[in-house]
């Protein structure tokens, strides 16, 4: 039921949670992959900076 | 004053009228300051990219101020003060308390942005939105500063009023749901946060008609407490609302209670140390201040964002998964509704705030890393992908369901609202990273000329800086049609937009 | 389970999954390592922000400014006095609109104190192309220990805005190598 110039969550709204879907959630495995290229991306742009700031002239 | 309720459609929330049109009162303020920030980013850009060199150095450093103030302050603010009133009664069904109240702050509000846009389109306040004292702007600047605050001030106070209101009159069931929580974070942040304000417009607005005297640090100290906490406010209302486009567009279920509002609580112990990591290369605090405070006591907050950047996701994968999208790890990603504009904004809010806006804040917010950083274009580079990639964009997305929720309207255009947060979103990315890398030749931020073609002494910068900003403007150009395709079709949708019912929705809706 | 616009019934502190546990864990080591890094670096980096600061009256800088570069002038460039203090002694370098007094001509590797303070509003001191950056506030007295590391012109550039004239507020630094040119020139002549 699209319609024009409405966002799908609300024609569509998803749909209600299956019965008995409380306490232990299935697995996060994608969302575990994401986060940890993330981490790797946030280590390799962090510890590229302290290499960057070791070539600098001693200051302090 | 009516104090009629509607019954939303679709969520099945009751609407009070004047939450309604409070909302729309304030969004529609919000996209005009958009608008005029965004015509003087797009000269700005046009000015730094010096193939073009739009703007004389007057002008160039008066519309950098407007950029500054019209999209941080007035376009940020009034976006969330709406985002304020749908957080507390509309999501919880009750009535806006003291209306009055809220329409005399609304109308405060805009007379300071209004003194505030006066002053700076005459000429009589050339002083960035930091207005390092003893860099002096008229007095009616400040003073415009001071009444926006108090204005905003009083919406949050109102908002603190409507969760009593709705907890007395048992409008909800249960606990507050994990949307408003955030939204009451960054309220409590806010009046911490305009705390500081008060503490330091008030004596350089005395200082600027001439009876008091500020100390140059203590300025950047404690403006910075005004300045840095705003970004935590807009980082509350960010994740909030990630919280509830989530819910709206996928249905994305809270994975844990416990831990989302831990980490929102995380936001609010640590933002008073926030200043810190403007001020590591001032001449003023030592080591042992900045390296507590520029991590916020060990890196707390940022821990709080990366939990929610991890259970964002989570939950959307999780409600995914129990509906039965469950085909390999990333069948709930290629699965989901990409051409839902409020879905699309979000992931790319997510990824361009995380990515880009956190790792360089982060990096670039280490006591000795700053040395390599501070004030040059790795800074904006860096803003621009948490305030603009992040919060705008978030914002952006939540306004198309504002549209038909609030406004009652369809969306105009929609083919074009469709692709809008792809083209602001890869705009964004190219011009935030491009900026960042430029400002790691050293290149400075707020400079009209960096071929210094009439200076005493030269300096040309490498050929690859010239290649790097030409990608930044072209980036910062794609965004800027983005924000126009934005700007349009919302102006659109609320002035001239069909109405949204649902019978239509039932009937199968019409083109 | 519930979204985020529902209110949770009933209590909803509840132990976490598996998964969640694993990521915050991670997370805040990775937090600890984050907070570990600017300590360390204060014993074994060589690039540090403490200096020595203190408060200072702009004409008091400004005098102290004169008197060495009296003390140490080697001529004049641009109609700014070029400066060569010896090694290990105190440098002072004095930011005003629009320009950065005076010039500095120092030693490669070796060490001198870097006094920086302004006259009038904030300026920003950038070192091309070091890119080495500090805050210049008035009223105080910013000292660096700093040991020029390449010789060469380079340039100080102001990147803290300071009104109509910021972007022509660019300096000049000298670092000359004295082994380096006494093997080029064979003479050992300066
Ligand atoms: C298409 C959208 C945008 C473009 C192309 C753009 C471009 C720019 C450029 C070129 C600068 C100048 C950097 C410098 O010379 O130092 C700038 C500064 C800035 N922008 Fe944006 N911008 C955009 C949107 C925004 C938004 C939405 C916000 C805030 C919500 C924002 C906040 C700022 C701030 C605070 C500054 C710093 C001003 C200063 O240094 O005083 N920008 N922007
Ligand atoms: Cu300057
Ligand atoms: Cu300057």
């Amino acid at each position: 039921m699209a319609m024009y110039g409405v966002p799908p969550g609300i024609t569509n709204p998803p749909s209600p949670l299956p019965a008995g879907a409380d306490g232990e959630h299935p697995k996060t495995t994608g969302t575990l992959v994401l986060v940890f290229v993330f981490l790797a991306a946030f280590a390799t742009y962090y510890f590229v900076n302290w290499k960057l700031l070791s070539l600098v002239w001693r200051i302090g | 004053m009516s104090t009629a309720f509607r019954t939303c459609p679709v969520t099945r929330l009751k609407v009070h009228s004047q939450a309604d049109a409070l909302i729309k009162a304030n969004a529609v303020a919000a996209t005009i300051f958009l608008i005029v920030g965004g015509i003087a980013a797009f000269l700005v850009l046009l000015t730094r990219w010096q193939v073009v060199h739009l703007l004389d150095a007057a002008w160039f450093y008066r519309m950098l101020t407007i950029h500054g103030m019209s999209m941080l302050i007035f376009f940020i603010l009034f976006f969330e003060m709406a985002v304020l009133y749908f957080a507390g009664p509309v999501v919880l069904s009750s009535r806006v308390p003291a209306p009055r109240i809220g329409w005399l702050s609304f109308v405060v509000m805009a007379i300071g942005a209004l003194t505030v846009e006066w002053a700076m389109w005459t000429g009589r306040a050339d002083v960035m939105f930091s207005s390092y004292v003893p860099l002096k702007a008229h007095w009616s600047y400040y003073l415009g500063v001071i009444l926006f605050a108090v204005g905003a001030l009083t919406v949050v106070g109102l908002f603190f009023a409507s969760l009593v209101v709705a907890k007395r009159e048992r409008t909800y069931e249960g606990s507050i749901p994990l949307v408003t929580f955030g939204a009451l974070t960054a309220a409590i942040i806010a009046v911490v946060t305009l705390g500081h304000g008060a503490a330091i417009y008030i004596p350089t607005f005395l200082w600027s008609i001439g009876v008091m005297h500020v100390d140059p640090a203590v300025y950047r100290l404690v403006f910075w407490g005004l300045g840095h906490s705003a970004q935590q406010i807009n980082l509350g209302a960010m994740v909030a609302l990630w919280y509830m486009l989530g819910a709206l567009t996928v249905g994305a279920v809270v994975l844990n209670e416990k831990i989302s509002r831990s980490a929102f609580v995380l936001y609010i112990l640590f933002i008073n140390m926030a200043a810190a990591h403007h001020l590591l290369v001032d001449p003023v605090a030592g080591p042992a201040w900045k390296v507590w405070n520029t991590s916020y006591a060990m890196y707390l907050a940022v821990l709080a964002s990366m939990v929610h950047g991890f259970t964002i996701p989570a939950g959307i994968e999780v409600g995914q998964r129990l509906r039965g999208v469950t085909q390999g790890m990333f069948g709930w990603l290629r699965k989901a509704p990409w051409g839902d504009p409020g879905f699309s904004s979000l992931i790319f809010s997510i990824v361009i705030f995380g990515f880009v806006g956190g790792i360089t804040g982060v990096t670039f917010g280490t006591e000795q890393i700053n040395l390599i950083a501070h004030n040059t274009l790795r800074i904006p580079g860096h803003f621009h992908a948490t305030v603009v990639g992040g919060t705008a964009l978030a914002f952006m997305g939540a306004t198309y369901y504002l549209i038909p929720l609030i406004f009652r309207k369809q969306v105009a255009f929609w083919p074009l609202a469709k692709i809008q947060p792809y083209v602001f979103a890869f705009g964004m990315l190219v011009f935030t990273m491009a900026m960042t890398f430029a400002g790691t030749f050293g290149v400075p931020r707020r400079h009209w000329d960096i071929t210094f073609s009439n200076t005493s002494f030269d300096l040309q910068y490498s050929p690859a800086v010239d290649l790097v900003i030409g990608i930044m403007a072209v980036g910062g150009l794609i965004a800027a049609l983005g924000g126009a395709m934005y700007v349009l079709v919302t102006v659109w949708s609320v002035f001239f937009g069909r109405r949204f019912d649902l019978e239509t929705v039932k009937t199968g809706g019409q083109i | 389970m519930h979204t985020a616009l529902e209110p949770p019934k009933g209590v909803w502190w509840k132990p976490a999954g598996r998964a969640e546990k694993l990521w915050v864990g991670i997370a805040f080591g990775w937090c600890l390592v984050l907070f570990a890094m600017m300590p360390l670096w204060h014993l074994k980096g060589e690039q540090n922000t403490t200096g020595i600061r203190r408060k200072v009256e702009p004409e008091a800088f400004q005098a102290r400014t004169i008197e060495f570069i009296q003390q140490y002038q080697i001529g004049t460039e641009k109609g700014i006095p070029v400066v060569e203090p010896p090694p290990g002694s105190d440098v002072y370098l004095l930011a005003r609109m629009w320009n950065w007094v005076p010039i500095l001509k120092l030693q490669k590797g070796a060490e001198y104190t870097l006094h920086l303070s302004s006259m009038d509003l904030n300026h920003g001191f950038n070192l091309y192309p070091m890119n080495i950056n500090l805050q210049v506030v008035p009223d105080y007295d910013y000292a660096l220990r700093i040991v020029p590391g390449e010789a060469g012109d380079l340039r100080i550039v102001c990147n803290e805005f300071c009104g109509i004239g910021h972007h022509t507020m660019i300096g000049k630094l000298i670092v000359v190598d004295e082994s380096a040119e006494t093997v080029t020139y064979g003479g050992g002549e300066r």
